[in-house]
């Protein structure tokens, strides 16, 4: 078990020094040695991942006093086959693809480096091996972001991507100094240890070291999984090569995610940056999705729509639900791989057929034109609002009966609800012949969903987090005050749902067809359509800053 | 006398404002067998000096060298000479020896991180120097794209970049790390300066490689020879194997 832990990011390695050394003979064969290489690693993950499930000891291997350990256990095992399985799709998509670009054998080596760094990460057993992974994670992604270096958009835009990483990165290296400090180990499982053992030691700095240490560690999650303020990178990258973004989008932002979880008890008795956690996570999804919604590029589009996952993610994190977290980036890691795969050739193909059939949905979605005859609206409105509640509560007490004793369980059941309720809200405007069939389509597919989202979330729990104390402990450090809760919940729900009446009505009057843009729309719009300024911020800033260290070098002579 | 020392050490291990000399004595040499020279004794001089003639260090002096350090890493930002960016970042990277040197650390451990600063740094004097003799001056924004007309030139200068950049498993990266975690033990402001310098340095080493490395291909000016790109790989190695080691021994 030790070596096979070992031999996980030691084949990429490998396989990026044959190529380094021998491109000149190899040339063209290098892109294959390279996904042989990324298939066998993806072999041997899964055979961790099967001898984890199977129950054996959590296994450690290390370069002796050179450091460098790894470890294999639950969280490792299963982000290590994410990992691989992408790269090698990865790899396999980038042999033709990349045919014809100059630096083609780099290009694999770089990819082979980059998947042994984001495997080292995972299955890092002590935090200086964690953190230099994660430096070279970012480093790596620079350079394949900026691959093409004879355009300059490209480059310039890893430096953003570099630059806030950076940020992230300092932010992770203090956070450990913080922790090395207070409990006198850079093992993460001695650490985790003496964390449960004794949660509230002080820090230098006068504050519980956990505290401390969580925050400083969720600026480093937040940084790498472009939260709101560091997400400009993101939207942004899409001038480097496709397989980059599909591996960017759909495993090196997760990283995030995944910090929380190897830290778990650090962040479980961290006070209240669980709760920053939601309100970021929160935030971030929100104006994530509203910019998704406002791009006109597919691409930019979709680079969005993953800071909106990102800001799920660890929303689910700040309610407590961390295996859900890590569910979570699993499936958005492999459907956003495959929408940036195939992004491209959609473009490509839609360009002479859009291949999209003049049907109801077509009209309801492009054209805008809702049904001539609808159902009463009364009817409809029981459905939408009762059916989602009736599926989600059925779903969740399949799988756990207190669950309504769980604060974060309810915040994502009532995400759940109006998630499904929207669905079913879009839905009642559609036309279609037999508006029951449809209906019941709907509603089949949302049960299918919730009930596998209930179902393999739990198996996730149950996997990454056996110890049930601890779970309770999670759910715990992520409630409020009961009372408190209970307003937010409701006030939500009033705004929520008098939100839907409210554009009920504006359909129903026609106002919605004949409005003239406010000043507050306009605003709105301007702010939207600009990306809230931040990029134009951000470069005001830094221009300030160059300004003041040309001032400073004339003033000092140059010396 | 202790005093005097210390104005004398500030010299070699650069403080603002003696650090204007070094920096002003390396614009006026143009050998780059010089600058080497320079750059791989001048930190020594300054821990010997220390390390022989300084009993006890007054407690501003470590804040001073951090400030000394994120005033060169802000101005080093709006630099497009190489020579001077590799000589504003070696003060930089100098004047936080003092936070080591404020702890107490080991002198071996001292000369170890000088050392482990300079070595990327002499590297990029050469190639700055193979710059100076193709194109007459070596300019950031002067001529660009050389990834397309130099690849095995760029590809080495972007590994000595990150060197200098305190990238792992580079020793400067350990250096600035073991400064991180002894600057905690004085202040969290000292640490956040240092992480702030560490935010200086990248951006200012992205700067040299986009106004150097990006752009579309030029007229063709030959490459750097197969041997020296060897040589260059072998010392990187090297640094990078030592970095490991170091790694060990600060677990």
């Amino acid at each position: 078990m030790d070596l096979l832990v070992a031999a996980i990011p030691l084949v990429p390695i490998l396989s990026a020094i044959l190529i380094l050394l021998l491109q000149e003979q190899l040339r063209h064969h290098s892109a294959w040695l390279s996904t042989s290489a990324a298939f066998l690693t993806f072999l041997l993950a899964v055979v961790v991942l099967v001898i984890e499930v199977t129950g054996e000891e959590v296994a450690q291997s290390g370069m002796g006093e050179a450091g460098g350990y790894l470890l294999a256990d639950p969280l490792s095992a299963i982000m290590g086959v994410l990992i691989a399985g992408i790269s090698l799709i990865v790899h396999k998509f980038s042999i033709r693809y990349m045919a014809e670009e100059a630096g083609y054998a780099r290009f694999f080596m770089l990819l082979d480096l980059m998947t042994a760094s984001l495997l080292v990460l995972v299955s890092a057993s002590d935090m200086l091996t964690l953190v230099v992974a994660w430096h070279l994670v970012g480093v790596l992604l620079y350079l394949l972001l900026g691959h093409d270096t004879s355009r300059t958009n490209s480059l310039r835009y890893a430096f953003w991507t570099f630059i806030t990483y950076r940020l992230g990165d300092i932010a992770l290296v203090l956070g450990v100094v913080v922790l090395v400090h207070t409990y006198d180990t850079w093992s993460i499982p001695e650490l985790l240890r003496l964390v449960r053992e004794d949660p509230h030691a002080m820090s230098l700095l006068g504050v519980p070291a956990t505290q401390a240490a969580a925050l400083l560690m969720s600026v480093a999650a937040f940084a790498r999984s472009a939260q709101f303020l560091l997400h400009n990178w993101l939207p942004y990258t899409m001038d480097g090569p496709t397989p980059v973004s599909a591996l960017m989008h759909a495993g090196i932002v997760n990283a995030g995610g995944f910090l929380i979880n190897r830290f778990a008890p650090v962040f479980v008795y961290s006070g209240d940056v669980l709760h920053l956690l939601f309100i970021m996570g929160l935030v971030t999804a929100i104006i994530g999705s509203v910019l998704m919604l406002a791009q006109n590029d597919i691409k930019k589009s979709l680079g969005y729509s993953t800071m909106g996952q990102m800001g799920f993610m660890i929303m689910e994190c700040g309610v407590g639900a961390f295996s859900l977290a890590i569910y979570h980036l699993i499936a958005h890691g492999l459907f956003k791989g495959a929408l940036f795969l195939g992004a491209g050739g959609v473009i490509g193909a839609a360009r002479h057929d859009d291949g999209v059939p003049k049907e109801d949905l077509y009209t309801f979605v492009i054209e805008r034109r809702p049904a001539r005859r609808q159902p009463p609206w009364l009817f409809m409105a029981a459905v939408t609002l009762i059916i989602p509640v009736f599926v989600l509560v059925l779903a969740h007490l399949l799988v756990q009966q207190d669950f309504f004793q769980k604060q974060g369980a309810v915040v994502l059941l009532f995400f759940g609800w109006i998630t499904g309720a929207q669905l079913i809200f879009a839905t009642y405007r559609m036309r279609s012949e037999r508006p029951g069939r449809l209906l019941a389509l709907v509603l089949s597919s949302f049960v299918v969903v919730v009930v596998g989202y209930a179902l393999i979330s739990h198996v996730f729990e149950q996997f990454l987090y056996p110890d049930e104390k601890f779970l309770q402990l999670m759910h715990h450090a992520s409630s409020i005050d009961i009372v408190w809760f209970d307003i937010l919940v409701v006030v939500t729900t009033l705004i929520i749902v008098g939100g839907w009446l409210l554009t009920y009505y504006a359909e129903k009057s026609g106002k919605n067809r004949s409005y003239s843009p406010g000043r507050l729309r306009l605003i709105l719009y301007a702010l939207i359509s600009r990306e809230f300024y931040l990029a134009d911020i951000y470069t005001w800033m830094s221009r300030g800053l160059l300004r003041l260290a040309a001032r400073l070098n004339v003033l000092l002579r140059w010396a | 006398m202790e005093w005097g020392v210390l104005l004398v050490a500030g010299l070699f291990l650069p403080l603002f404002p003696q650090s204007m000399l070094f920096n002003a004595l390396f614009a006026r040499v143009q050998q780059p067998l010089l600058r080497a020279f320079l750059v791989l004794a001048w930190p020594q001089v300054g821990i010997v000096l220390v390390v022989a003639f300084i009993e006890e260090l007054p407690g501003w002096l470590p804040y001073w060298g951090a400030a000394t350090a994120l005033m060169y890493a802000l101005r080093a930002l709006a630099l497009r000479d190489i020579g001077l960016w590799a000589a504003f970042i070696a003060t930089s990277a100098w004047s936080l020896l003092w936070i080591s040197v404020g702890q107490g650390t080991d002198t071996r451990y001292l000369t170890l991180f000088a050392l482990g600063m300079s070595l990327p740094l002499i590297l990029l004097i050469f190639l700055c120097h193979w710059l100076e003799r193709r194109f007459g001056a070596a300019y950031l924004g002067l001529y660009g794209g050389l990834a397309q007309t130099a690849p095995r030139f760029s590809g080495i200068l972007v590994m000595v970049v990150l060197g200098i950049l305190a990238t792992p498993v580079f020793p400067s990266f350990f250096a600035l790390l073991s400064m991180i975690i002894e600057s905690m033990q004085m202040n969290l402001f000292l640490a956040v300066a240092v992480g702030t310098v560490w935010l200086l340095w990248s951006w200012a080493g992205a700067n040299l490689l986009q106004g150097l490395v990006a752009g579309p291909k030029q007229e063709s000016v030959g490459d750097l020879g197969c041997g020296l790109m060897w040589l260059n790989i072998a010392v990187l190695s090297g640094l990078a194997v030592t970095g490991v080691y170091c790694l060990g021994a600060v677990v």
